[in-house]
């Protein structure tokens, strides 16, 4: 789509370390996210996948400043919003919204949906207060519910329903950036259809931004234009959608990839099953952290750790073997 | 196959009785499961395909006012009418389960070798000690790395992928003719995934098992099963061979399904495809043609309940539109 388009979001080097001390003397640290740099185009999608625990909810979350980074940078809009001072990060909060992936705790249960989604309008001042409660009807129809939904409860909804709930509350303050955390992975495949085209429609209508977190990777695929496969805090390749699912060029986004299950029987495919399991982010191995699950990995590996590195126009890739292996 | 089925169920109804009256959860299902054969049960959330394996081991607990008719037939019993203490000698020995979550079905505070070897000294009669080296060749054969000491570990040590492998090998302890895998991967990630169905494929390979493996998942189903049940609100409204349900599917509602999942080969940015409507409750099931109020061709006719009726030898469908969109009748409701 808006592939020239300028960066609205750029995210440089962003480290987190969570303490995970038990005692004063012990200075253990999970290191969740580690030197992750990216930059989101206006008016793409950008995907962000890989397996649990490999720190993509928490990009997100640094990413609108929900927790505070070890160290980096964010800036949007070319501020940086890790610098700013409570006011003013709140009038940036209105510009950056975040859907989160359980629409059953989202909702406060006891708060009438209508009352949730003109609260946030509430806060952030938008138009006269006597007009808020029209806006909330036109945003509750925009999400493809009814007007008298607004005066209902969280329980009194499916779990689909909810979450164009929860989309509706992000989309009340009018943002340009939304952070979409894994927003269908707890709805049924015929629901999640629904929400996925509704995410499509809102960002055609309001111009709206993506950051997608998800670890299914047909639906990531879908609604992206660029990924970026994360693995054990580190950012592994970024590419356009369509060429890193036609040339994957990072051993572990080829792993991932053969491991999709095809709804075709005839599709019969040459699997790479990787050994093992993710290591732990306490003690994540040193050098590239994925060489101990790598069929490719070379004394190199354990050593150094791969910079990420432009490979083709657009691709970027964080692997020594890169060149010899795949070009 | 004109073989013997390893089970039959037949015309099986699991009613509720709930405080707002009785709930049909499972309605007339009929099927049979062969020895070596994978056959997967598909459906949306509250469709009745988990109800359905826990009526085969009557996993209910004794007040809970659970109804169960018909028949379920394996070696020649039928086990809704054998007394439960006989159950027992059955459950986790020729038939046995592996639940969806890992995390809550295991219980914490017992080690893994001890509740692997639980199951090993009741039904196979041998001494803690043997059921514990028996433990351990469980634990290599579904690859858990250095078994010796992974059998102390408790629950919580493990990762999502090795406390599932535990869960399987639990299953498996005792060579069970039939497993019944109740979304046995939804919780794991993709490349773990990946291993652990390439390890039930190995393990059926070897011991000729009968698996039952339901799932949402329609790309599980298309690599690893051999038939497929589709359920909608607790009946059985398509069955056929695996490559005949993405290659011509005939119900409606398996054809909403198959359409609405983002595929590899689907064009990106392409609306998806929707079914009209939710899964009504339980408690307001339509009359007729259960899927009739969210069916595009639905028609008159659709008020009769349709039969579930053989079009050919293995390919059985319950609608009286069958392949509508075949023969490109397409009304919007």
């Amino acid at each position: 789509m808006a592939t020239q388009a300028a960066p609205l979001v750029e995210v440089e080097q962003l480290v987190k370390y969570f303490p995970v001390s038990k005692n004063y003397f012990d200075l253990r640290v999970v290191k969740a996210v580690n030197r992750i740099s990216l930059s989101i185009r206006e008016g793409e999608t950008y995907g962000l996948v890989g397996e649990s625990g490999c720190g993509k909810s928490t990009t997100g979350r640094l990413i609108l400043r929900l927790i505070e980074p070890t160290a980096g940078e964010v800036r949007f809009q070319g501020k940086n919003v890790l610098k700013l001072a409570n006011e003013e990060l709140r009038k940036v909060r209105q510009d950056m919204q975040i859907v989160f992936q359980d629409p059953f705790s989202a909702l406060n249960p006891r708060i009438r949906v209508g009352s949730a989604i003109k609260e946030t309008m509430d806060i952030f001042e938008i138009g006269p207060p006597n007009d808020r409660k029209a806006r909330t009807y036109d945003i509750l129809d925009k999400v493809g519910l009814q007007k008298d939904h607004y005066d209902r409860y969280p329980h009194e909804f499916s779990g689909g329903q909810r979450q164009r709930v929860v989309l509706a509350r992000a989309l009340a303050v009018g943002p340009k950036f939304v952070v979409c955390d894994e927003p269908v992975s707890a709805l049924d495949v015929s629901t999640q259809s629904q929400i996925i085209n509704l995410l499509e429609k809102l960002q055609r209508d309001l111009k709206l931004t993506y950051l997608f977190i998800a670890h299914n990777l047909s639906v990531v695929r879908h609604i992206s234009d660029r990924i970026g496969v994360m693995y054990l805090g580190h950012l592994m390749e970024e590419a356009a959608t369509d060429n890193l699912f036609a040339r994957p060029l990072h051993p572990y986004t080829q792993a991932l990839l053969s491991a999709i299950p095809h709804p075709n029987p005839r599709h019969k495919r040459k699997r790479v099953v990787l050994s093992g399991d993710v290591p732990s982010p306490l003690n994540p191995p040193t050098g590239c952290v994925f060489h101990t699950r790598c069929p490719i990995a070379v004394g190199a590996c354990r050593d150094t750790v791969p910079v990420l590195h432009q490979v083709a126009p657009g691709h970027n890739v964080a692997c020594h073997k890169v060149h010899e292996w795949n070009i | 196959m004109k073989k013997q089925p390893l089970l039959e169920v037949r015309d099986l109804k699991t009613r509720f009785s709930t405080e707002t009256g009785l709930v049909t959860a499972v309605d007339g299902v009929c099927f049979q499961i062969y020895s070596g054969e994978t056959v997967g049960l598909v459906g949306e959330s509250g469709c009745g395909k988990s109800v359905t394996s826990l009526s085969i081991l009557r996993l209910f607990g004794k007040h809970s006012g659970t109804r169960l008719e018909g028949k379920i037939l394996f070696e020649e019993r039928d086990l809704l009418t054998v007394p439960l203490d006989e159950i027992q000698t059955i459950r986790g020995n020729k038939i046995s389960m592996i639940f969806q979550d890992p995390m809550t079905s295991l219980n914490p505070v017992y080690t893994v070798g001890d509740q692997i070897a639980e199951s090993i000294v009741l039904h196979q009669k041998l001494d803690r000690k043997q059921a514990l080296a028996k433990a351990v060749t469980m634990l290599e054969l579904v690859g858990i790395p250095s078994p010796e000491s992974r059998i102390h570990d408790y629950p919580h040590q493990l990762s999502g992928g090795m406390r599932q492998r535990v869960m399987i090998a639990m299953g498996l302890a005792c060579q069970p003719k039939l497993l019944i895998a109740d979304e046995p991967t939804t919780a794991l990630d993709v490349t773990i995934q990946a291993q652990i169905l390439e390890l039930m494929q190995k393990l059926q390979c070897e011991l000729n098992m009968g698996i039952i493996l339901i799932t949402h998942d329609l790309g599980v189903v298309a690599e690893v099963c051999d038939r497929v049940l589709v359920m909608y609100l607790g009946q059985i409204v398509e069955e056929c061979p695996v490559e005949v349900l993405f290659d011509n599917p005939l119900h409606p509602y398996t054809c909403g399904l198959i359409r609405s999942i983002p595929s590899m080969a689907t064009n990106r940015r392409e609306e998806l495809h929707v079914i009209a409507g939710m899964v009504p409750s339980l408690y307001h099931v339509p009359a007729g043609c259960h899927f009739a109020p969210r069916c595009p061709y639905a028609d008159a006719q659709c008020g009769n309940p349709p039969e579930l009726v053989t079009i050919d030898a293995e390919h059985k469908v319950r609608c009286w539109h069958p392949g509508a969109r075949a023969s490109g009748e397409r009304r919007l409701a």
